[in-house]
């Protein structure tokens, strides 16, 4: 039995070409840090909810249209060290996903340290560092630094 | 079967894009307007029902798990359907079994599409390396159904255009509609562009973003003007199978006389009808596949489907008006219960004592239906 010599290939670009509406609160979160502020919206409870949703997510009760101005310190309160970032991830040294807890919130939330692994614990003290060039993208946020 | 009946219907404003808000607001825009006209907050829901057309449309994998926050549901029973086009008709029906089997009392029910956020004929529509490219679309697909239809009833062609001038004129009774065109007529639908023989351009339903919910409840106490549900159908049938008959599927036949059969009436019972025609055509053939008609065609030629007819059909502008595709099935089964409570505004009916609500998806496969009433059965 003969194999084929010549394999057809033809180039094939599976694209997505989705966008997103990111609404009257995501919006303004995200506007928020283009401005190098951190926004947390108050709910009906008086929680602070960062990053902000609409709606209070125990309940789907609306949130207050109360805007609130955190951090930029906070408190790690849960975190994983990478040891070899893949190509996917948002720093190329070595880094830790976190939950910051910022000063001021109700809720942690989700970012990197890109502070040494040894400088690093649960309950570290730790500040907002916010790229140059900032585009309303939750990457305007370049991620937290430990306070010594 | 516990009686169930529908206490609340909210619907949110259609359009091409509604990108004034983000997927978890458009959501919540019809979900908040139904628990308003129900009079109910979401601590009061048992349980939340969730359809849409499919996850490609927007690349959000199990959307009803991203959703399920904005909707109040944490901690409660979520559940998703998944019937391509007809899903917001069985998301409904599902809904409706929940109360009536004595699962839960009180159910939300919330389907929704938002259509900006990709494209839904590249969705359809992938070309792969080596493969001949479909790039059909529901209107390449439906075209050859509609001309078999034509030829087999020696149908003329002015009856597709009275179709999509009549539900765009209903639409500007509607203040959700997405479409709001005054000045159509039958010239101006004829002189617009063939874009599949024999579907013009003005015979095609828009691209929409938006969302409906309903709560139903087995309790009433308290509500005004129930409307409730006398019978339900769900019904599928393959796409492709010796013997088919795409002009008049099966699944659809059933799925009317599956209702009529579980409301104890007969189609001529039925005092007006939402059914989803996204194609003008698809309204005289519907109208014979259901039963509500000998001739689909000499119906709508005589205007017996028109507000002022003897069955009016789509009084809200229908789908050719509004399509956000997974909502658009629950805007029918929304509809026809506005219609039996009284409550459709503009467009309310004289008599409107039982109406049907229609949805169908894919191929002509998927079905569902329901039978809503004023009167309590």
């Amino acid at each position: 039995m003969s194999l084929p010599t010549d394999d057809l290939v033809s180039p094939f670009t599976l694209e997505y070409t989705y966008k997103r509406s990111t609404g009257p609160v995501i919006g303004r979160f995200l506007a928020g840090l283009r401005d190098g502020q951190l926004l947390g919206v108050r709910t009906l409870t008086g929680d602070v909810l960062v990053p902000p949703t609409e709606y209070e997510p125990t309940t789907g009760d609306a949130v207050t249209d109360e805007f609130v101005e955190v951090g930029p310190e906070g408190t790690v309160s849960t975190w994983t060290w990478i040891s070899n970032p893949g190509p996917k991830d948002p720093v190329s040294v070595p880094f830790a996903w976190a939950m910051v807890h910022l000063d001021g919130a109700s809720t942690p939330m989700l970012h990197v340290v890109l502070s040494p692994e040894a400088s690093l614990k649960t309950g570290a003290r730790v500040r907002a560092k916010f790229a140059e060039t900032r585009v309303g993208h939750i990457r305007d946020l370049a991620g937290f630094e430990v306070v010594t | 079967m516990i009686p169930t009946a529908v206490i609340g219907i909210g619907q949110t404003r259609h359009a091409a894009k509604r990108d004034d808000v983000s997927m978890p607001g458009l959501v919540r825009e019809a979900a908040l307007r139904a628990l308003a006209d129900a009079g109910l907050e979401f601590k009061d829901i048992d349980a939340v029902v969730m359809g849409k057309a499919p996850d490609m449309f927007e690349g959000v994998p199990n959307p009803e798990l991203f959703l399920a926050d904005a909707l109040g549901a944490a901690g409660k029973p979520m559940f998703r359907v998944h019937t391509a086009g007809s899903v917001g008709g069985s998301t409904a029906v599902v809904a409706a079994h929940l109360v009536s089997s004595g699962i839960h009392k009180r159910v939300l029910c919330v389907a929704w599409e938002k259509q900006s956020e990709s494209n839904a004929m590249w969705a359809l529509s992938q070309t792969y390396p080596f493969q001949p490219p479909v790039t059909a679309g529901a209107g390449g697909y439906f075209a050859p159904v509609i001309r078999a239809y034509m030829s087999r009833t020696a149908a003329p062609e002015h009856v597709g255009w009275k179709v999509a001038v009549k539900d765009r004129l209903n639409a500007l009774k509607n203040p959700y509609a997405h479409l709001q065109l005054p000045d159509i007529s039958l010239e101006t639908v004829k002189a617009s562009p063939l874009l599949w023989d024999p579907i013009r351009y003005l015979e095609t339903c828009p691209s929409s973003d938006g969302a409906c919910a309903m709560v139903l409840s087995s309790d009433t106490a308290g509500v005004k003007n129930p409307a409730w549900v006398l019978g339900t159908s769900m019904r599928t049938e393959p796409l492709l199978f010796a013997g088919r008959d795409e002009v008049t599927p099966m699944a659809g036949q059933l799925a009317s006389k599956d209702v009529c059969a579980e409301a104890g009436i007969t189609p001529a019972q039925i005092d007006c009808a939402e059914l989803y025609v996204p194609f003008s055509w698809y309204e005289p053939m519907w109208l014979e596949n259901l039963g509500l008609a000998e001739s689909g065609w000499r119906a709508v030629d005589r205007g017996d489907t028109e507000m002022t007819g003897k069955l009016p059909i789509n009084a809200s502008g229908g789908v050719l008006s509004s399509n956000p595709i997974g909502a658009s099935g629950m805007l029918r089964f929304a509809e026809a219960a506005l219609q039996v409570r009284g409550a459709a505004g503009a467009h309310q009916l004289d008599r409107a004592r039982i109406a049907m609500g229609h949805a169908y998806g894919g191929g002509s496969q998927f079905f569902s239906t329901w039978l809503v009433g004023a009167e309590k059965p």
